[in-house]
């Protein structure tokens, strides 16, 4: 009992410092890599690359069709995924529901390779639907290639992201406003208003940066897709600048102007989607009845998710067809699943990695909100979503003046592969976790800080509960980006001991098409089976890491019952 | 168990790192090195006749490794640099870190009269129109014909800021019609279906997709589908302006610790024991005769009656105008 006292007293990691600590070392690495990238450039300046930029029209269309062409994205994505999200919160009972969610996972995650090859089988210009439309009789055809092609691209990257989080935040809507919403018969508009989109509000503006800069900086599918040079992004021109001109310059630059942009809109929603929760979540499968469940709503649900469904499926079985044979072929090739084990190595490195690396930079702007260190806490955050604004390339190089000495054996490089793929995952880690992380209630945290609940036990007993699901959410994002990740591998990885992507981009350049596309199958295999392995784990994680003997604070909270509701 | 497990991946990431006797490393591209490449035949070859292992380093494209030796200057530990072609050797010369081959390079032959006392060519290839000869029966005969055909005949071509194809048919173009080359472009635009990042979007996801009937590839794309796919869908255009020619080249680094036996890495270059390995693995001509050792199936591949190249140093010092001329004629 003594023993027992005493861990109470002084439970583990119960120094502040540990709050802070490991999020501030992350920030101050990530902001060192990327400084010392655009640093390097800059430093490589040979002048007049300002006056150029100014003077060419060119570059100037470029800056314009970048923020255009990402703003669109970004406005459909969000506006498909409202009442996908919306339909998948109510009916919890749609068949195929659990597909759906995992195949929303998956989108995000898929190489542009993989993902223009199906999305080209479909929507192209000799693709599923215009031969529907043919054998239908209907004489108009859809063109692919524009920035109608970008877009519908760029919708299918990212409304099934913006859906997810949508859905994993409207699920936490707490059960006793549903069951006032259920009592007074509420209409399906009057829940929207109610309970939906304040839910939303707050999630908006942050989820709204991160598909902007996603699409802004969107490389390969904006060329292959755009139709020619008209629709290029300013990643377009940073490459160029850097690759082919050798103009460091001019690629700082480049790399400053989309910083400045992306900046400025991630400092704009950290602004707006600051509001403290008014009410504290927590999660219920407790359903309770809804108006706007049942008879033509039901329908319309279904027909919508259907509908979603099938855009998001289409090119994956697209793919998936052309595969099938050349995986067949090369199923005993060890080359293949040698490459799938370094692949698997790394990225679940990488994503236990980022994971880490992501709650510790919550916990440390958690840390510098209650301080009243706002801009602090918002700077930390931001620094998680530097490796989305700048570039790879410019990020590579930046990595490899200041570990140039270090750079060596394969398994070295397959350990930076591994570090930057968690600082690239970062980004979507906090996405998932923040909503999560910040609803703890203020009041259980009172009670917590009264009776001196701190450390490890305030991270099992408060935390725990409340992420598990997201976390194991985000491990997957993490793991999953990074086992698809072809740009970083490609710096640092080595063509002998190739991983999953790099094998088949070895396979293209070689022409084998057909072993390619059996290997880009697999791939897509392996990535829908990590949603779907760690969706089952979250669902079978304990609610607490052990149960407390004696310590339970708070259990009859009406806005804190956290640890008291089962999900 | 887990640990004999952890080692078994040890091994899967790691194979065979330990050198022990002298390693000459050689800065490559991916696809030279992979399985498929000429890469594993070539160090087993060379490793035989010397005392030494060869180290390659891919990075990850031929521009990519004019970049990594300007980023790492004289304290680079590459001792040969392979793979840079004609439209990347004048910025590699720039960088003062490339010496004199000093080896003999008679047994070179290529279409055009080449003389370089750095670099070495191993390899060449002509840019030509690949076709679908199941969508297209009868192609183009000529870039002309290209240009002032139907607009619903469809190419797909790949960007000259990031792709060496797409580089190629710009200066193709030029070679061609010179100060004509805008008005061209502005001709063959509405053919252009799409203009993708690199090659592997181009053939892959596109062209594969039948999304067109024609992709800008090399003159030797067919003979890997005939040596290998066994089929003869897939064809070469010729055209009856001739066909810009691809060389790909490698050369020695100044500050090698190992200047002789780099000397004799670019010598072994242009011996069979390499130059065979070249034209299924590389799809590529050797850069030299190799006689019977040649597959049968280059013999069915186009012969351009003419070779069109311009001079490394003069695309060097135009290529930023020119792209800016290309830009400005076809974004819009």
């Amino acid at each position: 009992m003594a023993e027992r006292d005493r861990q109470l007293r002084n439970p583990p990691l119960s120094v502040a410092g540990w709050q802070l600590g490991p999020g501030l070392v992350i920030a101050g690495i990530i902001a060192l890599i990327s400084s010392a990238g655009l640093g390097a450039l800059i430093w490589q300046w040979e002048g007049g690359a300002l006056a150029r930029l100014w003077e060419s029209s060119y570059l100037r269309q470029v800056i314009q069709f970048s923020v255009v062409q990402a703003a669109l994205s970004t406005l459909l994505s969000l506006v498909i995924a409202a009442p996908v999200a919306r339909a998948l919160v109510r009916q919890k009972h749609f068949r195929g529901r659990n597909a759906l969610l995992r195949l929303m996972e998956l989108s995000l995650v898929l190489p542009s390779i993989v993902a223009v090859f199906g999305i080209v089988a479909v929507y192209g210009r000799t693709g599923w639907l215009n031969t529907l439309l043919t054998t239908s009789g209907i004489d108009w055809r859809w063109n692919l290639y524009g920035l109608q092609g970008i877009l519908l691209a760029h919708i299918f990257f990212n409304a099934p992201l913006a859906a997810r989080v949508m859905v994993q935040t409207l699920e936490r809507i707490p059960a006793s406003h549903w069951k006032i919403a259920s009592q007074l018969g509420m209409t399906s508009g009057a829940i929207w208003r109610a309970l939906e989109w304040p839910a939303l509000k707050r999630l908006i503006p942050g989820l709204a940066a991160l598909v902007f800069t996603l699409c802004f900086t969107s490389f390969a599918i904006v060329m292959t897709l755009g139709g020619g040079p008209s629709t290029t992004t300013i990643e377009v021109a940073i490459y160029q600048a850097l690759r082919y001109e050798f103009d460091f310059g001019q690629a700082a630059l480049l790399a400053i102007i989309q910083l400045i942009v992306c900046g400025s809109l991630w400092a704009l929603a950290s602004r707006h989607g600051r509001t403290r929760d008014l009410l504290p979540y927590s999660g219920s499968s407790e359903t309770f009845s809804r108006v706007d469940t049942e008879g033509w709503y039901r329908i319309r649900d279904g027909a919508l998710l259907g509908l979603f469904f099938v855009f998001l499926m289409a090119p994956i079985l697209a793919m998936a067809l052309k595969g099938v044979p050349g995986l067949a072929d090369h199923i005993a090739d060890f080359r293949l699943w040698s490459s799938l084990a370094r692949s698997l190595l790394v990225a679940i490195g990488a994503g236990l990695v980022s994971v880490s690396f992501g709650l510790a930079i919550l916990a440390a702007s958690s840390g510098m909100r209650q301080r009243h260190h706002a801009k602090m806490a918002a700077l930390l955050e931001a620094s998680g979503h530097l490796t989305l604004v700048v570039p790879a390339l410019v990020l590579g190089t930046g990595l490899f003046i200041l570990m140039r000495p270090q750079l060596g054996s394969v398994t070295q490089g397959l350990a930076l592969v591994m570090a930057i793929n968690a600082l690239m995952a970062l980004p979507f880690v906090i996405q998932v976790l923040r909503g999560p992380m910040s609803s703890v209630s203020p009041g259980a945290l009172r009670v917590a800080d009264q009776l001196g609940i701190r450390g490890f036990y305030r991270w099992q007993f408060l935390f725990w509960p409340l992420i598990r699901r997201p976390l194991t959410l985000a491990l997957a994002y993490a793991i999953a980006l990074s086992l698809g990740d072809f740009s970083i591998i490609a710096l640092f990885g080595n063509p002998a001991s190739p991983t999953l992507p790099m094998l088949l981009y070895q396979q293209l350049a070689s022409y084998q098409l057909d072993a390619a596309a059996g290997t880009a199958l697999l791939l897509v295999s392996v990535l829908a089976g990590i949603f779907a392995t760690l969706q089952r784990i979250g669902r079978r994680l304990p609610d607490v890491i052990s149960e407390p003997e004696t310590l339970n604070p708070i259990s009859d909270d009406d806005s804190g019952d956290a640890y008291a509701r089962r999900s | 168990m887990f640990k004999k497990a952890l080692l078994a991946l040890g091994f899967l990431i790691a194979p065979g790192i330990p050198y022990a006797q002298t390693t000459l490393t050689v800065y490559t591209y991916p696809s030279f090195v992979s399985e498929w490449g000429p890469g594993p035949a070539i160090k087993t070859a060379f490793e035989a006749g010397c005392d030494c292992q060869i180290r390659f380093v891919a990075l990850d494209s031929s521009v990519a490794l004019v970049h990594r030796l300007r980023l790492e200057g004289s304290s680079t530990p590459a001792d040969i640099v392979l793979g840079l072609d004609a439209n990347t050797l004048s910025e590699a010369r720039a960088t003062g870190l490339l010496v004199p081959h000093n080896i003999d390079t008679s047994a070179v032959s290529l279409p055009v009269d080449w003389q370089d006392d750095t670099f070495v060519p191993y390899d060449w290839g002509y840019f030509a129109f690949v076709y679908d000869t199941k969508q297209l029966a009868s192609p183009p005969k000529s870039l002309e014909a290209l240009i002032n055909a139907p607009d619903d005949l469809k190419i797909i071509i790949e960007d000259p800021r990031t792709s060496t194809p797409g580089l190629g048919l710009m200066l193709w173009m030029k070679a061609i019609y010179g100060d004509q080359a805008p008005e061209k472009w502005k001709q063959l635009q509405p053919k252009i279906l799409t203009i993708t990042k690199g090659w592997s979007d181009a053939y892959f996801s596109l062209f594969m997709n039948g999304e067109a009937p024609m992709v800008l590839s090399y003159s030797t794309s067919p003979a890997y589908h005939m040596a290998v796919d066994k089929t003869e869908r897939y064809q070469a255009a010729e055209f009856s302006e001739g066909h810009y020619l691809q060389v790909e080249v490698a050369a020695r680094v100044a500050h090698s610790a190992h200047p002789e036996l780099a000397k004799q890495f670019l010598e072994f270059m242009l011996k069979p024991g390499f130059q065979n390995e070249i034209p299924l693995k590389n799809v590529m001509y050797p850069a030299t005769d190799i006689g019977d050792a040649l597959p049968a199936v280059f013999d069915h591949l186009i012969q351009p009656d003419k070779t069109l190249f311009i001079k490394p140093e003069t695309v060097s010092n135009h290529r930023k105008d020119w792209i800016s001329e290309w830009l400005n004629a076809i974004a819009n």
